[in-house]
């Protein structure tokens, strides 16, 4: 019984938090309900006896809705709504809506036909952590590493965007060196003297 | 089934009572703690000794005026304290306090949910606890709540990974995730304690910890002398006492984390019991909170980054690496 | 007086290398050199010295200086017990803040008398000119600094100020060393003027 509460109460909390996010104009709204949903989803892994996934979306989500409010704190003024250009929003509303049930017909037609099972069924006398440890590292270790190395090449990618200039320091800098820095924005003057 | 439903919930209201009760205790130890190691009396009025200022404080808190300001985003705005103070308190769920003992002729484990992933979940809470600052700050329309808000983000991203590092090694070493295991793994005296054999992932674990709880050297998030109040800068009353108590419930929850990975938890040592020993090393640790508060001064948020990024997150997976190798071996 | 010899000695600072390598040594150093731990060693001696330097007010109070200058006192003669203050009314000139009123009439016995006498304390400034020009020592500045009331009006009357008579009868009227006052040696630096010859 405890359990049908639950999932009836946390569905409905993680569904009413998404309808937040996409339909309010407040970043702050927007975002808060993001974080919130995202830790409601993992009251069904805990449901389903899940412990260490429920943990870890908590833990994996809370990190990343929190970069994404740097992002928008640094981007928007979040005590203002935002302005959104949609210029037909009727037709945004139908195709998307339309789009989201095929979308889950699609996906649930399978599972409707067959009673469902466990692909990799938990084997006994073993904990949660220690049976995702090795799913994870015999059936899908190649998608694991794969994933490791997009991770990697994505961080190297962000340290070479970001830090072109990180080694040099402004302050310590003496007059010519600083100047480099600004060579674009003396180009740009160039131009518009001559 | 029922009596297992109203035992969680006799705990429940036993762990909210004791621990809300604590944390204002704490506050009247902080304040006389600081006094006594800058030669000050504290407070000295309200009771013997000032031990009902506590009582006083709360009297203020709950009577004082509960203001919004008219720029603020009103629902996050009084959201917020809600979610500091409550996170403190849900982390404590998983959190074995005690051996188990009789009451009754009735053996009652003082942990609220015995959840296999125990000390997965208290970090996790705990971090989710950053959120009152982040959106206290971010709600109130006010620039330097902003700055105590950006703080925030900045401080949960950096400690977070070497939190969660540091613990890995003694995980790996115990073999578990659930709390008791880790206590169990400890029993035979005071060699079995894992601050032995895994120093550097206590400290590192200590270092994350004190930026968790946004205490001295980490407090950067309501700096006095740089961000007037941070993110609490617009709060008052009963809202502002949340914060509070979720600050210092968290003290408590560290305490007890600390001291069950790595100090042996809740196991019997020489001739004290359990449940003391475990007590003293509480009372220990948030000692050490004052005393690090009263000696120490605090860092820069760029320092606060770099030495978690540059320094302790490398030295934490060379010590996960060193103890991949010997576990190994 | 500068002393022209003194020079200025430039402090050796340790220059700070910025390889990143010599920057991780810095930190390392000054993590592991022990003045964190000294600063910890340092609050815990303190505290367990246990010594104290706080006054706890109301009921322990540091003594002030003679010259400190608080509410206002009206002083009696010595002998008699009659009011000092003689209604000249030169602390009323020369108040900078304009704080005393006085009103004074012609008595029965034909003196002068002071029918009223006020101070306001909300602008008075505690300057100490009225105690400094009174002829006869009559208003001086006593050591009373507690000066919160209901009323704004307290303090600031004759009445209060006035040493009460049953007070002065028991002797219990001290003399005033500080602003204005005459010095402890007065008696020796008075010169005789030339009428007394």
């Amino acid at each position: 019984m405890f359990e049908a509460v639950a999932f009836y109460l946390f569905g409905a909390l993680t569904i009413a938090m998404f309808l937040i996010v996409v339909s309010t104009k407040n970043i702050l709204y927007s975002m808060s309900a993001l974080a919130a949903g995202m830790i409601f989803i993992s009251a069904f892994f805990f449901l389903l006896d899940a412990e260490f996934l429920g943990v870890v979306q908590i833990v994996v989500y809370t990190g990343a809705v929190m970069a994404l409010y740097a992002f928008g704190m640094m981007f928007f003024d979040s005590t203002r709504d935002v302005k959104e250009n949609i210029e037909n929003p009727r037709a945004v509303f139908v195709l998307s809506g339309m789009i989201a049930l095929l979308l889950v017909l699609m996906l649930g037609a399978p599972i409707v036909g067959a009673n469902i099972e466990a692909s990799q069924p938990t084997p006994e006398n073993m904990g949660n952590a220690q049976a995702v440890g090795v799913v994870l590292f015999t059936k899908y270790l190649i998608p694991f590493e794969v994933a490791a190395l997009m991770l990697l090449v994505a961080m190297i990618a962000g340290i070479i965007l970001a830090g072109k200039k990180m080694d040099h320091s402004l302050t310590l800098m003496n007059e010519e060196d600083s100047n480099i820095c600004d060579r674009e924005y003396k180009k740009n003057k160039k131009e518009e003297q001559s | 089934m029922s009596a297992y439903i109203i035992e969680t919930i006799i705990k429940v209201v036993v762990v909210m009572l004791v621990f809300s009760a604590l944390a204002g205790f704490i506050t009247y130890l902080e304040r006389k703690v600081l006094a006594f190691m800058q030669r000050r009396l504290g407070p000295m009025y309200v009771g013997p000794y000032g031990l009902l200022q506590v009582l006083a404080d709360g009297i203020k808190l709950f009577t004082k005026e509960d203001i919004v300001p008219s720029n603020a985003n009103r629902p996050i705005f009084m959201i917020a304290p809600v979610i500091s103070a409550a996170t403190a308190f849900i982390a404590m769920a998983a959190i074995p306090f005690f051996p188990e003992f009789d009451l009754f002729g009735h053996t009652v484990r003082p942990i609220i949910s015995d959840i296999n992933v125990g000390l997965l979940f208290v970090l996790s809470v705990g971090a989710i606890g950053m959120y009152g600052p982040l959106l206290a700050g971010m709600s109130s329309g006010n620039k330097w709540s902003l700055l105590g808000a950006a703080r925030a983000t900045v401080q949960l991203l950096s400690f977070e990974v070497v939190s969660g590092l540091a613990i890995l090694a003694p995980l790996m070493v115990i073999g578990s995730l659930s709390l008791i295991d880790i206590n169990n793994y400890q029993h035979g005296g005071i060699f079995d304690w894992l601050v032995w054999t895994q120093p550097v992932a206590f400290l590192l674990f200590i270092i994350a910890g004190y930026a968790e709880l946004n205490r001295t050297p980490f407090d950067l998030l309501e700096h006095e002398a740089e961000v007037v109040a941070g993110f609490a800068t617009e709060y008052s009353g009963m809202r502002w006492g949340m914060f509070f108590i979720g600050e210092y419930a968290n003290m408590i929850t560290l305490a007890f984390l600390s001291a069950l990975i790595f100090f042996g938890g809740f196991n019997d040592l020489w001739f004290i019991p359990g449940g003391i020993a475990i007590l003293l090393k509480v009372m220990f640790f948030i000692f050490l909170f004052l005393w690090v508060r009263a000696a120490w001064p605090h860092i820069r948020p760029d320092q606060l980054m770099w030495l978690c990024w540059k320094v302790l997150m490398p030295i934490a997976l060379v010590n996960i690496l060193i103890t991949g190798i010997v576990v190994m071996i | 007086m500068v002393n022209s010899k003194a020079k200025y000695v430039e402090v050796e600072l340790e220059k700070y290398s910025l390889k990143p390598f010599d920057r991780f040594k810095r930190v390392m150093k000054r993590t592991f050199k022990g003045e964190l731990f000294v600063g910890l060693g340092i609050v815990f001696r303190e505290m367990v010295r246990f010594n104290i330097h706080t006054t706890q007010y109301p009921g322990e109070k540091l003594p002030i200086s003679p010259r400190y200058r608080a509410i206002h006192e009206l002083l009696r003669l010595l002998e008699s017990g009659n009011e000092r203050c003689i209604g000249c009314g030169l602390c009323e000139k020369i108040c900078i803040s304009k704080c005393i009123r006085m009103d004074t009439h012609l008595g029965e016995d034909g003196r002068k008398h002071i029918s009223e006498y006020t101070i306001n304390f909300g602008r008075c400034i505690f300057c100490g000119y009225c105690a400094e020009v009174c002829p006869e020592l009559a208003i001086v500045h006593g050591p009373r600094y507690e000066n919160s009331s209901e009323q704004r009006a307290h303090f600031g009357l004759k009445e209060d100020m006035l040493t009460p008579i049953d007070v002065f009868k028991k002797g219990a009227q001290k003399e005033y060393p500080g602003f204005g006052a005459p010095s402890p040696d007065a008696d020796k630096r008075i010169k005789k003027t030339p009428l007394a010859y």
